[in-house]
């Protein structure tokens, strides 16, 4: 029985697979395991594009290295290969045809990694750490796109040393998300960035921040016809806005919620505020998952404005998430994202990265008319 | 059940005890339940501004509904009802507010989260101010402050990340600093690397007490602080505070900015570039108030000597060494915060209208461009250093301009919190 298809008992899928613990708080969802994670915290994670037959699995780490896994229809994941940079990589991303990686790292530049030669050369070169790449396809051109903590966002043919663009940013580059054609960049001091990319990549609007704390992630869903019309915004603290680009009526539409925040019941004591450190949207139901350095993972359904699950608490917290094309597997890696510093560092830890069935917990709530 | 019409257009005066059926996700106009514990829009309650949003009480809630997180009472695990999401509300407020007992807050230095140990209440300021109803014009200062306070009181209690900016009412506070764990990660991993563990560790709880003591400064909103603030969410005085840490090690981050102009994204002339110290001269920089002697090797920066830090760093965005310097944005001159070779130094300054527990300044470093007068040996120049010879009247006052009161405290080892000059030092009382 194919475990990732629809609804199947995945619950049951997990007992040969990794060990017999109990009592793990590693893994208390059971979800399947990884096999060769990375030796050190995992900042990113993408699966393959739908073009590409079957689901490979890319993970960057602060071990300098990325790594594919081809994660086959029962659930076992088989290593494929690996590359380095000089300095831990901060992002990777897919091409749309699924032939090439593109990884970002803290060395300052980008490398595009042919995985049919298992080859990997210099694309990008910037001032400062990478902290954001995508792949930009459109009908006139394909680039990809960089965002630094040089405060500059470059975009890169990549047949070329030089880019094609370069936009200011005010600050430096904290996050980013690319759905044709619209770019969101999130940066320090609460800059968000909205840009347009139909002809040529052009800064659209800037934002004012629906938040009060620092970014750290953001995601852009899609309408009903499938076009980009807003993001997910998340910050350190425990909080999500959801952002209409030109909602009908704003001050309705646009609204913040809390998440991964210890129990709050008890009002004496204070709540234990986490940061959210990825969102991403189920390509299907338009639903989306979170998941934060209290070591949890929630999903949402913005529309109905509901939460749908929360997941026990790892040991770790969890620092990427992505799910595949289909919306059938979710992955979410737990490894440390220094939110404590580094007194809570341990690089003996393990880390990991999970697999789960998202087929059927991420289908929106119904309405009950 | 009939749908209730008043429902749909947000105003249903009964809320759950209403009559007739409330379909959940439909529209979210917002019943408002006059029962809300938390009292009126504008008061305290996190009830300010929530104008288009569903409050239920949720001691009324049949668990129907989408629970507006400001005031549940259940934690957020409540999925498995279809309406559990108990964290869902506009604009985030907050949750019910008990007393607010600073006495209870207390912190200690050991591990940097292990301060920001349990004390009452929380969320309660938590507006995600992105919404068009909180109409903050038409608060109260005083409720404004009070917002800041409070956010400042759960940010303290929550563990949440310390080095992040904050704003309030649209309008970033100063005083912050914005920095990503990444950031600090690759700084530890760098400096691990070089094998000065001691400097990353110096600049962390730096970074650490800077922000706990702008922390504690809101907190406790003195007059002084009471005043900036105000200025600043009206728009006033652009202010920020800096630290910068050096090195020579060339650990670096990228180079600086320069200032926002626009408002809605901070203050304005920050420069910020990052890096942490390498020098021994640190390890007696631990303490604001230490005298710049501690930095045997490094240049003081010619802008800002706060009680006596001669604050250097070497931003260079070329070769390995740069620099972190944010430095307080003078309301009239922009001036070159540092650029230094081999020297390496904190330098603070914080804002003096805020009247924290640093020295205060009044240069900013956007200018990172200007160069002059070669300061430190090698071509990082490219953060501009002011040098002495360059003591412009924006920089520096003459020594007559300054009263006896702000030359005393220019003399002592320390400022005195209250006292802190608004003035720059004169030039001549920097130690070089």
């Amino acid at each position: 029985m194919s475990l990732f298809g629809t609804s199947s008992g995945f619950g049951t899928g997990g007992t040969g697979v990794f060990g017999s613990t109990t009592t793990d708080s590693h893994n208390p969802m059971k979800d399947v395991e990884v096999t060769s994670p990375p030796d050190d915290s995992i900042s990113c994670l993408a699966f393959s594009p739908p073009t590409m037959p079957g689901n490979f699995l890319i993970g960057g780490s602060w071990a300098n290295d990325v790594r594919c896994w081809e994660v086959q229809d029962n659930g076992q994941t088989v290593p494929k290969a690996q590359q380095m940079h000089t300095g831990p990589v901060l992002d990777a991303c897919w091409s749309d045809d699924g032939s090439k990686v593109f990884t970002a790292s803290c060395d300052k530049t980008a490398k595009m990694w042919d995985l049919n030669s298992n080859q990997a050369m210099q694309i990008a070169q910037h001032d400062g750490p990478i902290k954001a790449i995508h792949w930009i396809k459109a009908p006139n051109y394909s680039c990809i796109m960089t965002g630094s903590w040089d405060k500059t966002l470059k975009f890169w043919d990549t047949r070329s040393p030089n880019p094609m663009m370069s936009l200011q940013m005010p600050e430096r580059c904290y996050c980013a998300d690319v759905v044709y054609p619209m770019a969101v960049v999130a940066t320090a001091e609460r800059g968000l960035i909205v840009y347009q990319l139909e002809n040529q990549p052009s800064e659209f609007r800037r934002i004012d921040s629906p938040l009060k704390h620092q970014h750290r992630c953001v995601a852009i869903f899609k309408d009903k016809q499938n076009k980009p019309t807003g993001f997910a915004l998340g910050s350190i603290e425990g909080r999500v806005a959801i952002h209409y680009i030109n909602p009908p009526n704003p001050a309705k539409d646009n609204f913040t919620f809390k998440c991964h925040r210890s129990n709050g019941t008890n009002t004496t004591t204070p709540q234990d505020i986490y940061a959210v450190n990825a969102i991403s949207f189920h390509p299907v139901h338009g639903t989306l998952a979170t998941v934060g350095s209290d070591g949890r993972f929630s999903f949402w359904d913005k529309d109905a404005r509901t939460k749908l699950k929360t997941s026990e608490q790892l040991d770790q917290p969890i620092t990427a998430c992505c799910f595949n094309h289909n919306g059938n597997i979710f992955a979410y890696a737990s490894s440390y994202d220094w939110s404590k510093g580094h007194e809570y560092y341990n690089p003996q830890k393990k880390n990991y990265i999970f697999l789960r069935n998202a087929a059927e917990e991420l289908k929106p709530r119904n309405k009950k008319w | 059940m009939p749908v209730c019409s008043f429902f749909l257009q947000g105003r249903c005066r009964y809320g759950d005890k209403c009559w007739n059926e409330h379909p959940r996700g439909g529209t979210r106009g917002g019943g408002y339940n006059d029962n809300r514990s938390s009292g009126q829009q504008q008061s305290r309650g996190g009830g300010g501004g929530f104008g288009n949003r569903v409050w239920v009480n949720p001691s009324q809630q049949k668990g129907a509904y989408i629970q507006p997180s400001s005031f549940s009472s259940h934690g957020s695990d409540d999925w498995g009802r279809g309406g559990g999401g108990s964290d869902w509300g506009r604009g985030g407020g907050g949750g019910r507010r008990d007393n607010l007992k600073s006495s209870e807050f207390s912190f200690s230095s050991q591990n940097k989260f292990s301060a920001l140990g349990t004390s009452n209440t929380f969320d309660r300021g938590g507006r995600g101010g992105g919404s068009g109803g909180v109409s903050a014009g038409d608060e109260d200062d005083d409720k404004k402050l009070e917002i800041i306070q409070m956010d400042m009181d759960i940010w303290e209690s929550s563990g949440q990340w310390g080095f992040s900016c904050y704003s309030s009412f649209k309008t970033p506070l100063s005083g912050f600093t914005d920095l990503s764990p990444e950031e600090l990660r690759l700084e530890y991993y760098s400096t691990r690397a070089s094998g000065d563990l001691q400097g990353y560790l110096n600049g962390v709880n730096q970074l650490l007490s800077q922000w706990k003591n702008r922390v504690q400064e809101l907190k406790i909103m003195n007059p002084a602080t009471r005043a900036a603030l105000l200025a600043e969410l009206n728009g006033a005085a652009p202010q920020a505070s800096s630290v910068s840490f050096g090195s020579t090690t060339g650990s670096g981050f990228g180079s600086s900015m320069s200032s926002f102009g626009n408002k809605d994204f901070g203050a304005p002339a920050q420069a910020r570039s990052f890096s942490f110290a390498s020098s021994p001269g640190f390890g007696s920089s631990a303490a604001p108030s230490s005298s710049s002697s501690g930095f045997g090797n490094t240049l003081a920066a010619p802008t800002q000597p706060p009680s006596g830090f001669g604050g250097s760093s070497a931003p260079s965005s070329t070769s390995a060494a740069s620099s972190f310097s944010f430095a307080a944005a003078s309301t009239d001159k922009p001036a070159a915060a540092s650029g230094f070779g081999s020297a390496s130094g904190f330098s603070f300054s914080s804002t003096a209208n805020a009247g924290g527990g640093f020295g205060a300044t009044a240069g900013s470093s956007s200018a990172f461009g200007q160069t002059s007068g070669g300061f430190g040996a090698t071509p990082a120049a490219a953060a501009g250093a002011g040098s002495a010879a360059e003591a412009s009247d924006g920089l520096f006052s003459p020594e007559s301009k300054l009263t006896q009161d702000e030359l005393n405290q220019f003399k002592a080892k320390r400022f005195t919190l209250g006292q802190i000059p608004l003035k720059p030092p004169p030039a001549n009382m920097l130690m070089v």
